[in-house]
């Protein structure tokens, strides 16, 4: 016992290539058989690259995805195949790429927002694909035969822009967020009729008022992570403003923030306080040399962290240490 | 009035009469010469709406007609939810109170006509506009 005990969280690689900010990330959840972790990352510098890593173990960037896009690209997301990539853009579309013998193809391309679309999220079932954009509304999409999509319903209620939407990890319920600061719950009855089942707003928090940036569900999706108010309220430990926050399949929380560092937190199973509690697992300061915009936990290995920064790099990170269980 | 001070009253009173006799038939012409104009002014701004309003319907009702048509020819053109957009998209248009401007639901039907055609052209690809009204977009751009 005390052999590398105290957790730690080791760079293990700083991935250099966008020419502007890196916006987000997305780990593909099935890369295929015998394939390792592929990461793509987006950013202001209107291009997607994806991210492999080599035999000898160093990353590389196998493609660029760019031409497609005329503005800043804002988000990324995998179909749960691994097969397709959706990438949503400040020019107002989402296109669709298509993973086929080594090359990236654009199958798709979603018009229907009235300016910037800021994030994209497919469904756990593969089937709908979900959009927010600054026009305050979020579009929910059917995959058809032949990579065509159809638009199933516009969800209106958010007052300001909708900043991210995110699907539940099983069911079909989607979540949006926005500047409105309030987080609203969609599900369907059955008939294409999309309503808004819940909304949370700052009247259920302890106090913050400030925007909400992000969210992420726990991997039984019965927790909801959001950043600015958890459901054990974490405050205090990042010094600015959270960008992003993602749960582990060990539902270990990192966190990035405006502050530069990553944080980690894990639930304390040894309070006797009802509910779950969670506390500061370690904090990385100055991960990057400015803002962190996105934290993705590795599908494929729940101990590898990527982040996301305004500083233009990606870093991939490794968590270490006995005293996780 | 107080009747002891009758005469400087009496002496003083078609002066301040004149002052609001002329008040009141400056007042008169102006709002005479208010009500003509103001009502030709607002005929001419009536006018012009109703025609934006009527061409814009218009060009939804025009694309709805195209689109019936190529499913009396072709049912499975479309997929049954495009078509139930479609179906949608008319009755829309069709509920719009063109003879009853003020009634309040006017811009909300609008909207929704809006945006249900949004919503097909999307589901078909199809890069179609109604091109005469300002979108919201043209505004400062917002980098987060």
């Amino acid at each position: 016992m005390g052999d590398g005990g105290a957790a730690e969280l080791r760079e293990a690689h700083c991935l250099t290539g966008h020419a502007d900010r890196v916006w987000s990330l997305a780990w593909n959840p099935s890369p295929g058989a015998g394939a390792g972790p592929v990461l793509a990352s987006c950013g202001g510098d209107k291009a997607v690259r994806i991210w492999k890593r080599a035999a000898d173990g160093a990353w590389q960037c196998t493609d660029v995805l760019e031409d497609t896009h005329n503005r800043t690209v804002r988000s990324c997301a995998w179909s749960p195949d691994g097969k397709l990539l959706a990438t949503a853009s400040f020019d107002s579309t989402t296109a669709i790429w298509e993973y086929s013998g080594g090359d990236f193809e654009c199958v798709a391309t979603l018009e229907g927002h009235e300016n910037e679309v800021k994030s994209v999220s497919w469904s756990a079932s593969g089937s709908l694909l979900a959009t927010c954009s600054r026009d305050k509304s979020v579009w929910i999409w059917e995959m058809q035969p032949g990579n065509e999509f159809e638009c199933v319903a516009v969800l209106q209620g958010h007052t300001q822009d909708v900043k991210m939407v995110q699907w539940h990890p099983i069911l079909d319920i989607l979540v949006s967020v926005s500047y409105d600061n309030s987080v609203r719950v969609w599900a369907d009855d059955g008939d294409d009729e999309w309503h808004c089942v819940q909304t949370l707003t700052e009247a259920h928090n302890c106090g913050h008022s400030s925007t909400v940036w992000a969210l992420s569900f726990n991997h039984k999706g019965d927790r909801m992570v959001t950043c600015r108010r958890h459901l054990s309220t974490l405050t205090g430990y990042h010094g600015r403003t959270i960008f992003s926050a993602h749960c582990s399949s060990e539902d270990i929380i990192a966190s990035g923030a405006g502050d530069d560092a990553i944080c980690l937190f894990t639930e304390d199973k040894s309070s006797m306080v009802e509910g779950p509690l969670y506390r500061l697992l370690l904090k990385k300061e100055k991960a990057h040399d400015m803002d962190i915009n996105c934290v993705r936990w590795c599908p494929q290995n729940p101990r590898m962290l990527a982040s996301a920064s305004d500083d233009g790099t990606v870093k991939l990170w490794e968590l270490r240490g006995n005293a996780l269980d | 009035m107080d009747q002891k001070h009758n005469n400087e009253v009496d002496f003083l009173e078609p002066s301040v009469l004149l002052d609001e006799t002329h008040y009141q038939a400056g007042f008169k012409n102006g709002y005479n010469d208010g009500l003509v104009t103001g009502k030709e002014e607002a005929r001419q701004v009536g006018l012009k709406n109703g025609f934006q309003v009527g061409e814009e319907l218009g060009f939804y009702q025009g694309c709805v007609d195209v689109w019936m048509s190529v499913v009396s020819i072709d049912q499975d053109a479309f997929s049954a939810r495009v078509r139930k957009n479609i179906e949608q998209l008319a009755a829309l248009v069709r509920s719009y109170p063109l003879s009853n401007p003020e009634d309040e639901q006017v811009q909300d039907i609008m909207e929704k006509i809006r945006l249900k055609f949004r919503v097909i052209t999307a589901s078909l690809g199809a890069k179609l506009e109604y091109q005469g009204r300002p979108t919201s977009s043209k505004q400062d751009v917002e980098d987060l």
